[in-house]
């Protein structure tokens, strides 16, 4: 495999603590790292996809819950985490949590903060806010057991997956110290269950705010969709939150610049829109409306080595899901890449307002756009990765 | 019949509820464009708002900073004109495209950001469309795809809906299809009745929000139950005489209103912020006649001469809706018609404790009290209007949501005294039955005035 799918360097990752921990999650905390940090360079030695990595999520599970879910597997483990997170909740906050799997609820995601989202309007989503239990309510205790079911259910690599999530929610505590107050910070994130976590029927789990929708649909104990997942981030810049560097969006915008960059100018103009964009076209909201006709350069015009930098792009979003996952569903889009178009708006560096790039394939749709910033100075981007079977676990109404 | 005060409140706050409540109705946090429609006998107006950014990027017009030069201001109305098109069963109306200027924007959650604004006037074929028509409008999102277009209903005098901001429709892209679909609005019914009533709702909210005007009017009544001896207050009046008086001064300040209402509705121009400032004046000199009168048994007079300014601010409301022919008359009518409805209103609710109150020692510093906060609040109106801002005018104008409190407040205080007024009354009857004195018509006044005060001891 190419050695840009892993994006594991010599660094080991780092796994931010939250503001409120206590020195005894720090030391859950580190010790999760550890494991991380070794399953990762190992994982980049052989160059393998990582199973070695989904046996450290297991591992962080262990550290907190039971010890039953040895095994790989990671929905196994992610039902047992969730169990395990539920079990320190009072009745209360289990109230919130535990929603019904319907539509409606899977469907209420946003990008906005939950305070924009409540005060309704169009582009302004349900009006009633998020469902789910507010991360403000959680003790420390708690946040750890939510950490380690996140941790299950996404990926273990660098500035991808769970330690993503957890530079996003450091991001957010930097955007309500600088301007954006309240409605900003890892307290305004939701988790919810959808349905009852469980290795039979289906449930959703449901982990969003700001710039960020995690919904990992389960079916019979398997990842039956990992979409509509959004992914966006101010600041985009790299800033330093507690001590620790914060930049979890920056190589998909490197993906995405460098595989437009190793474009020849005919396959450019191919690939460019006439339109221009503002934002995504897929946003909250915009459920199983993907155009009827895909526009742009279409993968079988592309070499080996241009294929590699789409599935590299691509990876970005599938990789923050738990590695086993990602592993799967990144080979069925590989083997759709002839289908999968490219095609991009504004300037070929992803870096203003206005920088727009797509992957459309057959099953996957990403889209990554860059716009003016709202607390912040800087162009920020949305992104979001959705999948025309998979979105909602296949739940269409 | 404090409950019926309570039940007059609670009808005061639901009619003030609906305006409150109408705050955020388009949610953007991305800049975006939004057409704001005011429909009216003959024709519509559009009030068209562009975020300048898309504008340029849409219709490649470059558009300087600050104010827009003609050769800009026509190119922009071309552009407009040749993505703005309405029709009615087929019937194409006409459009035109004008004051083209720029501007800086607010959205819900966006922040400040420049803008372009014009105002288009829509005019059907037949009047008769004008309430069923599809809005053929794609500026700005044929090129940038994802600009949704938030078209809102401001006015429409017909249906009874004044500085309404209700969502009518957005134009957005098709994702599936790739294609902008027009916008089909169909309005409410409407009427002549519609209109009146909305008009009538108009002027209650105006009133019932407007704390400046009640302000006026109230304290201008604080003296009116008692009697004025030289400069100084003295006595209670009686009953009749209190609300002979109250209801002149309510009278005189209704006609006054009414004049400039109905002058300014129909073009007298008004010089909004003197006429602003003024209303502060008239305030603040209510206020010190409240605690020494300056002009006394001429109340009528001066709530008169002062329901002139008054009168000058009410108009503006109606001048704003642009309106003409029956429906300016009919506006007039119900507006004004609303105004008295509300003012009334104020005056059965807070009178009668005030005259039950004036009986009792504790008027005398609850009316100076009174007029002391007034003239505080007024006199931070008044640095407010004249371009001072300052915190006691902000504080002012959070008097009104205290306003049902106070009104509550002066209930249980004249109940209570009345009760009070009341035993001491039969105590008083008892003492005298044993000293053989008899009831007599003079001694009454003498008795409500001081001898709740002697029993108190």
């Amino acid at each position: 495999m190419n050695p840009q799918l892993n994006f594991r360097g010599a660094t080991p990752p780092r796994r931010l603590s939250p503001r409120r921990t206590t020195r005894a999650s720090i030391t859950v905390a580190s010790a999760t790292a550890l494991v991380l940090a070794l399953a990762s360079c190992s994982s980049a030695d052989d160059g393998t996809a990582t199973s070695e990595s989904s046996t450290s999520a297991s591992a962080s599970a262990s550290a907190s819950a039971s010890a039953s879910s040895t095994e790989a597997a990671s929905s196994d483990s992610v039902v047992a985490l969730a169990e395990a997170f539920a079990a320190t909740l009072s009745d209360d906050q289990l109230t919130e949590l535990n929603q019904e799997y319907t539509f409606d609820n899977a469907a209420n995601w946003s990008n906005l903060p939950n305070a924009l989202v409540a005060g309704g309007g169009p582009g302004g989503g349900s009006g009633t806010g998020r469902v789910g239990l507010q991360t403000d309510s959680l003790s420390d205790e708690q946040w750890t057991a939510l950490e380690d079911l996140l941790a299950a259910a996404t990926g273990t690599a660098e500035n991808e997956g769970f330690d993503e999530i957890m530079q996003h929610l450091a991001a957010d505590d930097y955007l309500a110290d600088n301007g954006g107050g309240d409605d900003y910070g890892r307290g305004q994130y939701f988790i919810a269950f959808l349905g009852t976590p469980s290795d039979s029927g289906t449930w959703e789990l449901q982990f969003g705010g700001h710039h960020l929708a995690v919904a990992n649909t389960y079916t019979d104990g398997a990842l039956a969709g990992a979409t509509p997942s959004f992914r966006g981030i101010e600041p985009m810049d790299t800033v330093e939150v507690d001590g620790e560097t914060v930049q979890p969006e920056q190589q998909e915008r490197a993906a995405f610049a460098a595989l437009l960059a190793a474009l020849d100018s005919d396959q450019l103009s191919t690939a460019e829109l006439s339109s221009s964009y503002g934002d995504i076209l897929l946003g909250p909201g915009e459920d199983w409306a993907f155009p009827e006709t895909s526009e742009g350069l279409v993968g079988a015009e592309l070499s080996d080595e241009q294929k590699e930098l789409v599935l590299a792009a691509i990876n970005t979003y599938v990789g923050d899901i738990d590695d086993e996952n990602a592993a799967t569903i990144l080979a069925k889009y590989e083997s759709e890449l002839d289908e999968t178009y490219i095609a991009y708006s504004g300037d070929t560096a992803m870096e203003s307002a206005g920088d727009y790039i797509r992957i459309d394939g057959p099953s996957v749709w990403i889209e990554f756009s860059m716009q003016n910033g709202i607390v912040l100075s800087g162009a920020h981007p949305h992104a979001v990765w959705r999948d025309k079977d998979g979105d909602y676990g296949g739940l269409t109404s | 019949m404090r409950r019926l005060a309570l039940a007059a409140l609670a009808i005061l706050i639901a009619g003030a509820a609906p305006l409150l409540a109408a705050a955020p109705a388009s949610a953007h946090v991305v800049p975006a464009t939004t057409i704001e429609l005011d429909v009216h006998e003959d024709d519509i107006t559009a009030a068209v708002t562009l975020p300048t950014s898309d504008l340029t990027t849409a219709s490649g017009i470059k558009i300087p900073e600050g104010e827009i030069d003609e050769s800009t201001a026509d190119a922009i109305a071309g552009y407009l004109g040749d993505h703005f098109h309405v029709s009615s069963d087929d019937d194409a109306w006409n459009v035109t495209i004008g004051d083209i200027a720029s501007s800086e924007t607010e959205q819900w959650g966006t922040g400040l950001f420049p803008s372009v604004t014009a105002t288009a006037t829509l005019t059907a074929a037949d009047p008769d469309q004008l309430r069923s028509f599809v809005l053929d409008y794609d500026a700005i999102i044929h090129q940038v795809v994802t600009a949704d277009i938030f078209v809102i209903l401001h006015s429409d005098w017909a249906a009874g809906e004044v500085e309404s901001a209700r969502d009518l429709g957005t134009i957005t892209l098709d994702t599936a299809s790739g294609e902008v679909s027009p916008l089909r609005v169909d309005l409410d019914d409407g009427g002549l009745w519609q209109g009146f009533a909305g008009m009538l709702t108009l002027g209650v909210s105006h009133i019932a929000e407007g704390t400046d005007h009640q302000l006026f009017l109230l304290t201008l009544l604080l003296p009116a139950p008692l009697l004025a001896v030289g400069r100084r207050l003295r006595d209670v009046a009686p009953t009749g005489r209190a609300v002979r008086r109250i209801t002149a001064i309510t009278v005189a300040f209704t006609i006054g209103h009414s004049v400039t209402l109905a002058l300014g509705t129909l073009g007298l121009p008004v010089p909004q912020q003197p006429v602003e400032a003024l209303i502060a004046v008239s305030i603040l000199i209510a206020a010190a006649h409240a605690v020494r009168p300056l002009f006394p048994g001429r109340e009528p007079l001066v709530a008169g001469v002062f329901g002139l300014v008054h009168g000058m601010a009410f108009s503006t409301t109606l001048s704003s809706l642009d309106l003409s022919g029956t429906q300016l008359g009919l506006s007039l009518l119900g507006f004004n018609l609303g105004i008295e409805i509300m003012q009334l209103v104020v005056v059965l609710i807070v009178l009668p404790p005030l005259v039950v109150l004036a009986r009792t020692r504790a008027y005398t510093p609850l009316r100076i009290t009174a007029s002391a906060i007034t003239a505080v609040a007024a006199t931070g109106w008044l640095l407010d209007r004249i371009g001072i801002s300052n915190p006691v005018g902000t504080a002012a104008d959070a008097l009104g949501a205290a306003s049902p409190w106070i009104a509550v407040a002066l209930w249980v205080a004249a109940i209570a005294a009345s009760l009070h007024d009341g035993r001491a009354q039969q105590l008083v009857g008892l003492r005298r039955e044993r000293v053989g004195v008899d009831h007599d018509e003079g001694g009454d006044v003498a008795r409500a005035h001081g001898e709740p005060a002697a029993h108190a001891r």
